[in-house]
Formats: structure tokens, C-alpha cells, sequence
């Protein structure tokens, strides 16, 4: 018999029901629209793949993901779906590793027992009340440590806790993994990746990711900062980049200072890329930073040419009215 | 046959609706609409009108349409700058001008729901 299961419960499909329609039928709220399989109202995720009928119009990362529209979903067998994002689960980790990148940016080293792609985020729960979103920098590996970026601001809830109180061996929850941002190219697909700030650090996963999957065409990545002194990493990117011939790095910085290492043009990142990227035609771009970067940024290269569907954002939103 | 499958099905609307879409940010007559919307929801949602015009599968209604604009005070200057930078669109995709013919008048057919026309009595 046809079923989905859905927030651990099984739900037996009528004939003919897709479903969206059996998960309403027993009283959940999927929001939905067209029903037509257009909107993409109802898209829910599934551990397993679905239906690939079910995935029409989706992304490459939505569909790596497991995304499907249950409007269009009537599965040959039983699948189990969960709402999208919230597929996270909760669970704890122990903090390694604490150590500060530079001046503003702190690295924690986190052991979890966590499934993710390189490129998407967690929620960190300081207390019951206080929860802040960081993107996950590299890749999934063997030891289970998850390496976050946290910009400090010293009157930020979450981040001034981070910076003075936390310690190595704490633990502390963690949910997720959230956020569609991953690698999802054709090997033979040219990539521009742009950071501002701390958004460099799920772009180090995705490049890292891409690189173990083989991808032979031009990886760009920008990594960019307002002070030249914001920018990290410098040494590490360098070598990846001179072991895989097809990965290019720019250091940019909008204005100069003394900590300014000589490797960092100064510019502006939007002038940069018009310049350097006239034509993003064909390209995959993926964008990390602050929200209003990233919104200005997806605009200008969806107008240099680059398809809507092409372009993948990680956009940091600040949360509730403290900034972390 | 509907001019959704004609003209190649889904695959085509997703080459129109990114050119369609760039057009309209570029055009100064209606890109201050789309200054402060989310991207990808807007592109979305172009996509669905864009398979509705096309006669694809689709649950658009008047209401729908009139409901989506009506805080916006859409004048006929804004409904042809739209509908010009469609059939641009159409044209760079080699869309046949009957086909072309066929989607503005579906667009025609919800002109005055887009511009909050009171309903003829």
C-alpha cells in the first residue's frame, strides 16, 4: 500500500491522492498554491529520492537534496517526508577547537554527529532562549567536527558568549543541517563563487566539494571584505590553488590599511565582477554574505546573464533586533 | 495541443521567463516594481503566470490575478511595458508569431484584473 509517513507518522494514500492532499486530509498545515505543480508552495524533502516526476522544475540542489512537490507525489511506495528545513534535527556537540581567524572572526571546531553538504547551515543554541545561524565552513569529514566562521560583535548575544564564555569541551545544541546552497554543477560548468566576510566560509566547503567531485572547468572564487585586515585564510586558499590548476582566487578588499596583506586588490566587488565577468552566461554563481549584499549582487549577475536557477545564495539575515 | 507543449513545454518556459524577467528589470518604465521583492519568489511567480499565458497546466484565477496587483495602482502604461517586453522576449526565443498572437491574448484576457478594473456591471 501506498503511504507517506510524515513527522513519524504513517498516513495510507486513497486512490489517486497525491501527497499533499492525504497530509491535509489528516490535518496538517502544507502550505500549497497551484496544485499544479508551479508554485512550488508544497515542496517537502524526503530522506530517500522521490519520484523523479515529483522533482520537475526543481534546482539541481533542490533535487540533491531530495526535494519534491507533494502536489505532484504519489508515490509507488511508502516514502517519508518532512516539511523543508526542518529537517534538521537537534543534536549535541562538543566544542575542540576555538581559535580566531583574525581580529573579528572566530573559529569553533564543533563534534556532532551531523549529515551535511558542504555550503549548508546550523542553528547553535547558546540557552533555550538565545540561537543564532552560522553556515558551515568545509566539508563533511571523518573526525564529525563542523567548522564554523562567527563574526564577533562585542554587544552581540550570541557571539560576545561565543568570544569570551565558551570553552573547548563544552557542549552545546546544534540543528540541522538547513539551507540549499551546495554544490550541484556538471563537472564542465564554469563557477564563480563571491564571499563578503564570513560568507567565505560555506564557499571554502563548496570549493572543496567541487574539487573532490572532479570539477575540470574554471572555479572563481572572490573572496571579499570592507578592510583588507577582515580577510582570512589567505595561506590555505593559496595552496588549494596551486594544487588544482582550474581554481583561481581574487582577495578583495573595499578599502586599504595598514594589516592589508600584499596578495589583496583594493576595489569594489561590484565594480570587480562587472569588470572581470562582463558576460556570466552560462555560469553557476553562488553568493554568501550579508542579505543586502547578496540581493544586489544575485541581481547584477542574473543581468550579466547568468539563469535564475544558476544562481545559488546563502544570505545571512541578522536575527530578531541584536545583531551576532 | 496547448502553445505550452507546442512550443517545447517546460524547458521553453524557463528559457522565456529569464529573458522575459531580465527584460523587465532593465525597463525604467516598470523595474522600480521589483526594487525591493525577493528574486526568486518574483522569478517563481513569473513562471507560473508565464505557464498560464502559455495554456500550461496551471490554477490561475481573475481573482488570483486582481488580488496579487491590486495595491500596486497599475496603470495601462505599466500593462503595455509588460506586454512588450514578453513578445520581446517570445521574439529572441524564435517563438512563431501565431503563438505569440495566442499568449497575448490570453495576457489581454486578464487585463483588467491586473489593473483593478471595476467588474462591468
Amino acid at each position: 500500500m501506498t503511504a507517506i509517513v510524515f513527522a513519524g507518522q504513517s498516513y495510507a494514500l486513497a486512490d489517486g491522492e497525491s501527497v499533499l492532499d492525504a497530509l491535509l486530509r489528516a490535518g496538517h498545515a502544507i502550505p500549497h498554491g497551484c496544485r499544479a505543480g508551479v508554485c512550488q508552495a508544497c515542496l517537502l524533502q524526503s530522506d530517500e529520492a522521490p519520484p523523479a516526476n515529483t522533482q520537475r522544475g526543481l534546482s539541481s540542489a533542490q533535487k540533491s537534496l531530495n526535494y519534491f512537490l507533494s502536489c505532484q507525489c504519489q508515490p509507488p511506495a511508502s516514502l517519508s517526508a518532512q516539511a523543508v528545513d526542518q529537517a534538521g534535527q537537534r543534536v549535541s556537540g562538543v566544542v575542540r577547537e576555538k581559535s580566531w581567524l583574525n581580529q573579528r572572526v572566530l573559529r569553533l571546531r564543533i563534534e556532532a554527529p551531523l549529515d551535511f553538504k558542504a555550503g549548508q547551515y546550523v542553528t547553535l543554541w547558546q540557552s533555550a532562549q538565545l540561537a543564532r545561524s552560522y553556515s558551515l565552513a568545509g566539508s563533511p569529514n571523518p573526525q564529525n567536527l563542523l567548522e564554523l566562521h562567527i563574526r564577533h560583535y562585542p554587544d552581540g548575544a550570541f557571539s560576545a558568549w561565543a568570544a569570551e564564555q565558551l570553552k573547548v569541551g563544552d557542549a552545546l545544541d546544534i540543528q540541522g543541517p538547513l539551507g540549499q546552497c551546495v554544490y550541484s554543477a556538471p563537472a564542465n560548468q564554469a563557477l564563480l563563487l563571491i564571499g563578503m566576510g564570513t560568507g567565505l566560509a560555506p564557499l571554502c566547503g563548496i570549493v572543496q566539494d567541487a574539487l573532490a567531485q572532479g570539477h575540470s572547468a574554471p572555479i572563481q572564487l572572490i573572496a571579499a571584505a570592507r578592510n583588507g585586515a577582515d580577510l582570512y585564510y589567505l595561506d590555505e586558499l593559496s595552496a588549494l590553488a596551486a594544487q588544482h590548476p582550474q581554481l583561481g582566487i581574487t582577495w578583495l578588499a573595499q578599502h586599504a590599511n595598514q594589516a592589508t596583506p600584499p596578495a589583496v586588490a583594493i576595489g569594489d566587488v561590484y565594480t570587480h565582477v562587472k569588470t572581470h565577468f562582463a558576460s556570466l552566461k552560462g555560469y553557476q554563481v553562488y553568493l554568501c554574505g550579508a542579505a543586502s549584499f547578496v540581493a544586489k549582487m544575485r541581481k547584477q549577475c542574473f543581468l550579466s546573464g547568468a539563469g535564475m536557477a544558476d544562481i545559488l545564495v546563502d544570505s545571512f539575515v541578522p536575527f530578531a533586533t541584536t545583531k551576532t | 495541443m496547448s502553445i505550452f507543449e507546442k512550443i517545447g513545454g517546460e524547458a521553453a518556459v524557463n528559457a522565456a521567463v529569464d529573458v522575459f524577467y531580465r527584460n523587465v528589470l532593465m525597463d525604467e518604465r516598470i523595474s522600480h516594481f521589483f526594487d525591493s521583492i525577493d528574486m526568486a519568489s518574483q522569478h517563481q511567480k513569473q513562471k507560473a503566470f508565464m505557464t498560464m499565458a502559455f495554456g500550461g497546466p496551471n490554477h490561475y484565477t481573475g481573482a488570483d490575478m486582481r488580488k496579487a496587483h491590486a495595491h500596486m495602482k497599475l496603470t495601462e502604461e505599466h500593462f503595455t511595458a509588460v506586454a512588450e517586453n514578453l513578445i520581446a522576449a517570445l521574439k529572441e526565443l524564435n517563438v512563431a508569431q501565431e503563438h505569440i498572437d495566442e499568449i497575448i491574448a490570453v495576457c489581454l484576457s486578464v487585463k483588467d484584473d491586473v489593473l483593478n478594473v471595476p467588474p462591468a456591471a
